[in-house]
């Protein structure tokens, strides 16, 4: 079979972790020489016994990058469409601009943020975080915007308009479910970014925003590599379940709407 | 600029230059001894100063850009290879890169622990050596992390950015109008003129910008480096980190000054390495 190595590479790389991932988080005790670890439930009991922790630390990660979602969705909109259909002079170095947040290293710029952030009072607060997640990860909610709008085209807000459509309901009813996959690809890429975030989280949450990379970090230095797989898997598994649930509202939502 | 361009646009612009031009507004301001928590309140250029005289910073620079150079260079090359190996693929055999997926949504930190578990001295890949008699005791597997070599750090990049790479270049690729390579088949190219003349030059693009994006993303990071680096000479993050966060408060515009270089350094060569890769895109036109 002429794929097989192909087929093969991919395994190595990607399947094999999360194969030694399962089989680390069900036997805490695996260690060097074994290569066949002697399974047991202790890393599952440990957990099930102190839930706590876990819990406040999932549902803050979710919390802020969900936020997050919403806060750059909010922010790109408008500016997707103006760079979109609009044609001004240095447009090209706006862009270019517009897109640094996410080229230039983020310790940079948030590290100065951090001080005013003091000064202000939203460093080690929640809302503090949202905004300097929202400051890194903006530029793809923007890029796949763009796309979305050059991709669309205006005519369908132009008939629209001239049928006597508001701009309210053009954008409702027009330009945004032709939107929809734009923005569920550019959501998808910003939760990834905020979800998977530590430094900044632990530089402007200091240490008082609970975190799901904040919980994993003391644990992978530590020995208890159990502990650790199982966090690790609990990471893969929420972004898959909740990629999941989006393509499905998705698909009912455009099967309510008879657009597919 | 159009009154209503500003207008649609000022959603964006505000926070952008509240958060991202003051925050940086403000690291410069520090490394000049500017707007400091203790300080004399004089801008200077003293602690560019000593940077440019510290030999270690001169290491940490160096390592900073070779790990970078090698995970980038490597991700965008392992992307594209496994993206032509998937578009050879009959459609429905394709769908196996899916399993890619697993590296894009594991985070650094997750991906970090994961090179730990198979590359420390006492990991799996030490333990299949002692296993296969290959090695005696985990102290004759050699040190790969922690090494100053930074190998285990571009391990865990390429974990990352091959995937990412792949995504971006496969993108591209499974669009792509499969009548222009069978048109230069026909005409007489054999598979290795048409892939350098069609296929290629329409993944450029995607390979380039994969490049710049994975290469910024590793000179910058610091949660790889954090787990998996070590302290010397260290990449330039953590050297920043150690500065900021562990000692005196008057050694901060040190820190402050080694962020404003590395911001210099990230957008000179976004903006040059666009030119260069515009340049050569032009010179193989001409050919």
């Amino acid at each position: 079979m002429r794929h097989a190595p192909t087929i093969i590479a991919l395994a190595l790389m990607f399947l094999l972790p999360v194969v030694v991932l399962i089989l680390q988080a069900g036997a805490p005790g695996w260690r060097f020489p074994e290569l066949w670890p002697e399974l047991s439930l202790d890393g599952l009991r440990f957990l099930a016994a102190r839930p706590g922790p876990f819990l406040t630390a999932l549902a803050g990660s979710l919390g802020y990058s969900l936020a997050t979602v919403a806060l750059t969705l909010a922010m790109t909109i408008l500016p997707a469409q103006v760079l979109a259909f609009g044609s001004f002079a240095g447009k090209n170095l706006l862009e270019g601009l517009l897109l640094l947040p996410a080229l230039v290293p983020a310790m940079t710029f948030s590290m100065g943020l951090h001080f005013i952030f003091i000064k202000i009072g939203l460093a080690d607060t929640i809302p503090g975080v949202i905004l300097v997640l929202s400051m890194i990860s903006y530029p793809y909610m923007l890029r796949a915007l763009t796309t979305g709008y050059s991709l669309m085209g205006r005519e369908y807000g132009i008939c629209a308009r001239n049928l006597g459509a508001s701009k309210w309901t053009v954008f409702l009813e027009v330009e945004m479910p032709l939107l929809l996959p734009a923005m569920a690809a550019g959501g998808s890429v910003v939760f990834l970014v905020a979800f998977s975030e530590y430094f900044l989280v632990f530089l402007i949450g200091g240490g008082s925003v609970a975190s799901f990379t904040g919980y994993l970090f003391p644990l992978i230095t530590s020995s208890n590599r159990g502990l650790g797989a199982l966090v690790t898997l609990a990471f893969l598994a929420v972004p898959i379940a909740l990629f999941i649930v989006l393509e499905l509202v998705l698909y009912r939502y455009y099967r309510k709407r008879r657009m597919r | 600029m159009h009154r209503r361009t500003l207008r649609g646009l000022a959603p964006l612009l505000l926070p952008y230059c509240a958060l991202f031009c003051a925050g940086m507004a403000l690291t410069l301001a520090q490394s000049l001894g500017l707007f400091l928590p203790l300080g004399t309140g004089e801008a200077t250029l003293d602690h560019y100063r000593t940077l440019l005289q510290d030999p270690a910073m001169a290491q940490s620079l160096g390592l900073s850009l070779f790990v970078a150079l090698v995970s980038a260079a490597g991700s965008v090359l392992g992307g594209t290879v496994l993206a032509l190996a998937l578009w050879r693929m009959p459609p429905g055999l394709r769908r196996v890169g899916v399993v890619s997926k697993v590296g894009l949504i594991l985070p650094h930190v997750a991906v970090a622990f994961l090179v730990l578990l198979f590359l420390g001295r006492t990991g799996l890949v030490s333990s299949a050596l002692f296993q296969t008699g290959l090695i005696a005791s985990p102290e004759e597997f050699p040190n790969i992390l922690h090494t100053g070599s930074g190998l285990g750090m571009i391990m865990a990049f390429l974990i990352k950015g091959v995937p990412f790479a792949l995504l971006l270049i496969g993108a591209v690729l499974f669009g792509f109008d499969v009548r222009l390579v069978q048109t230069a088949r026909m005409l007489g190219a054999g598979p290795w003129r048409t892939f350098w003349s069609v296929t290629l030059p329409r993944l450029l693009p995607a390979m380039h910008s994969a490049f710049i994006i994975l290469f910024l993303y590793a000179f910058g990071s610091f949660d790889i480096p954090f787990v998996l680096g070590e302290s010397h000479p260290g990449m330039l993050s953590i050297r920043v980190y150690d500065i900021f966060f562990q000692r005196d408060l008057d050694q901060r515009p040190l820190a402050m000054a080694i962020l404003t270089l590395m911001f210099l350094f990230a957008g000179l060569f976004a903006m040059l390495y666009n030119r260069f890769a515009a340049y050569l895109d032009g010179w193989r036109r001409k050919l």
